[in-house]
């Protein structure tokens, strides 16, 4: 939460404090809020979502990929693809960039305590559950094993290389990387094959697991089945929704699947209730 | 005894608020139309048609700032609108039609968080309804629950009277205000019969009917074919006066300019669709569904009442002759 403002869709000014290229296309940003007021004032859980401008192009929606454990600043993740995104990438250190937010619901991280956790993310979609990666390892005694199975079209197209380099390094995580065939190089040392099928065969316990999926469409089609054949129940597998949004406030009436309006009732969701929706999305 | 008003003092009514500064906005024609247009005078007042568009305007503008920003050496700032200024408005002569949705976007522009710009104008607008007596074969209303001498989102209302005057009623507080300050224009009671009310021809849908149909056919071939043939213009959405999306745009430079919400429609192909260019509603027929489950399913479960006023605006625009009230007379049917 944050102080608030009588505009609704007034922006929060903040500042590029770092910036760093995941791929060729893919940029993280590191924002601090310009308002000492509302630097100290601005929180959020792991799940939640902003809306980003950059003025004169408008604004885009990510979450925000930071952990609530990490203060100070925050943290988006976006692939430059249309005016806003490009418009963002065309900023620099020490420009200003508008932020609103956080809005959404989030993972319900206190349910997860005491569980085993399995992150399953395809491509651009590490960012919705970075956040909550980071904050579980910052509290890591408060969690059973961690597993994460992280897949991408090819090794260039991997985000958070660094912290993926991290993660492999540490003994209370299990990093279980891929890329699809042919999109490896020969100095590859993670795992080739679509990201069900390599779930599958790391074949993480669904016992007292709580499993946390993002991805494209297609890979969470897929990857729910897998996760049902492991012996996941949908109460125990979230996902988060990405819908093209506007408002973030249930006013401007584009992100709803079915009666469900992700801006407000998501962007997480268990499996059990994305299965209620109608298939639209 | 209920008050009555000639269209003359209506007129020289109208008059006097526009001398002291209120925004009249009423039926005016308008090159070949009839428009709900800010009023120069009362007597441009024209309540003979139905406006073609609907009287949204008044409070939720087709396009409007919702900030301005502007960068002078490296540093950024943002100013709202100064809402302090907008001015208060008369709305004359809105149907029964556009009355209703009043109440319907209140619930959207303020339930959760509030939508600042929609209810300051909305506060600041006093509805004068009219009754209405004619319609044409658009025209259905009745058919979902609506009248034409429905009071619904009015704060005072007017009636036609067949020597040419109107009885006056306030409804609301705002309502018993204005009278007050209108007073002198009035008289008592009038030997004059009402007009005869519009009936449109529809018989009553059941709409908890509609409803309870809509809830178990996300997936039905009759999406298809209604909408196989929709053209993406999004023209009944503009002119709808329940349909509220919008889009919020920057329009300037990257050192100055203006944040806007604008009108949108569910019906325009890149309404939802993705960065990735995966589009969750692919097709017409997935928009149409949306306008349809939106307006008698999603809000129903949202808000309790249906987004659609039956002023039959998106039947008589349609470039390809798609009829909501047919396509609700073929559900109730089933």
């Amino acid at each position: 939460m944050c102080i608030p403002d009588k505009n609704i869709y007034k922006p929060h000014l903040a500042t590029i404090d770092a910036i760093v290229d995941e791929t060729h296309d893919v940029r993280t940003l590191r924002l601090v809020f310009q308002d000492e007021a509302v630097r100290d004032s601005f929180t959020f859980r792991s799940g939640q979502f902003a809306e980003y401008s950059a003025f004169g192009a408008g604004e885009a929606t990510f979450c925000i990929a930071s952990s609530p454990t990490r203060t100070g600043h925050i943290e988006c993740c976006f692939r430059g693809t249309g005016r806003v995104t490009e418009a963002l990438r065309r900023l620099e250190v020490g420009d200003t960039v508008g932020v609103r937010g956080p809005y959404g619901n989030a993972f319900p991280i206190e349910e997860f305590y005491g569980r085993n956790l399995v992150f399953v993310a395809g491509g651009i979609a590490l960012p919705p559950l970075r956040t909550l990666i980071v904050n579980c390892l910052d509290q890591r005694d408060r969690f059973g094993d961690i597993t994460i199975v992280y897949g991408a079209r090819a090794e260039s197209d991997l985000v958070y290389k660094n912290e993926l380099a991290q993660w492999q390094e540490r003994c209370d995580v299990r990093l279980v990387k891929t890329v699809d065939p042919g999109g490896n190089s020969p100095e590859w040392d993670g795992q080739v094959g679509f990201v069900p099928t390599i779930l599958e065969q790391a074949a993480p316990g669904a016992e007292n697991t709580v499993a946390l999926v993002c991805g494209p469409p297609i890979m969470i089609k897929f990857t729910l089945p897998v996760l049902e054949k492991l012996g996941f129940n949908d109460d125990q597998i979230y996902t988060t929704l990405e819908n093209r949004m506007k408002c973030g406030l249930g006013k401007c009436g584009r992100c709803n699947v079915g009666n469900v309006y992700v801006c407000k009732d998501g962007p997480v969701f268990t499996a059990g209730e994305v299965k209620a929706m109608p298939q639209e999305f | 005894m209920p008050k009555t008003i000639t269209i003359q003092n209506l007129h020289a009514l109208l008059d006097r608020l526009i001398a002291v500064g209120t925004r009249v906005v009423g039926p005016r024609e308008s090159g070949s139309m009839t428009l709900y247009e800010p009023l120069a005078s009362g007597a441009e007042l024209s309540l003979r048609d139905l406006p073609r568009r609907s009287a949204k305007e008044a409070f939720f503008p087709i396009c409007e700032s919702i900030l301005s920003y502007s960068r002078v050496a490296g540093k950024t700032t943002v100013s709202d609108p100064d809402l302090s200024q907008l001015p208060p408005t008369l709305l004359v002569g809105a149907r029964p039609c556009d009355t209703a949705a009043a109440p319907v976007l209140d619930a959207v522009f303020s339930w959760d968080y509030k939508d600042e710009f929609y209810l300051e104008r909305r506060n600041r607008t006093t509805v004068l309804g009219l009754a209405c007596t004619r319609c044409d074969d658009a025209c259905f209303c009745t058919a979902l629950g609506g009248a034409p001498d429905a009071r619904a989102g009015s704060d005072l209302f007017l009636s036609p009277l067949s020597d040419g005057s109107f009885t006056l009623e306030a409804l609301t507080e705002k309502g018993e205000e204005f009278l007050g300050a209108a007073s002198d224009l009035l008289r008592s009671g009038s030997a004059a019969a009402p007009v005869p009310l519009a009936a449109p021809a529809l018989p009553p849908f059941d709409l908890a009917k509609i409803k309870g149909w809509l809830d178990g056919h996300f997936e039905d071939p009759l999406w298809a074919e209604i909408a196989e043939r929709c053209a993406g213009c999004g023209a009944c959405a503009f002119l709808c006066p329940a349909c509220h999306c919008f889009d919020i745009v920057d329009e300037g430079s990257e050192s100055k300019g203006e944040r806007r919400k604008y009108w949108d429609a569910c019906g325009f192909s890149k309404f939802t669709l993705h960065a990735s260019t995966h589009n969750p509603r692919d097709g017409q027929p997935a928009r149409y569904r949306n306008r349809i489950m939106h307006k008698f399913k999603y809000y129903d479960d949202k808000f309790g009442q249906t987004l659609c006023t039956g002023c039959g605006r998106c039947v008589r625009a349609c470039p390809v002759g798609i009829d909501i009230a047919a396509v609700l007379d073929e559900i109730n049917n089933k």
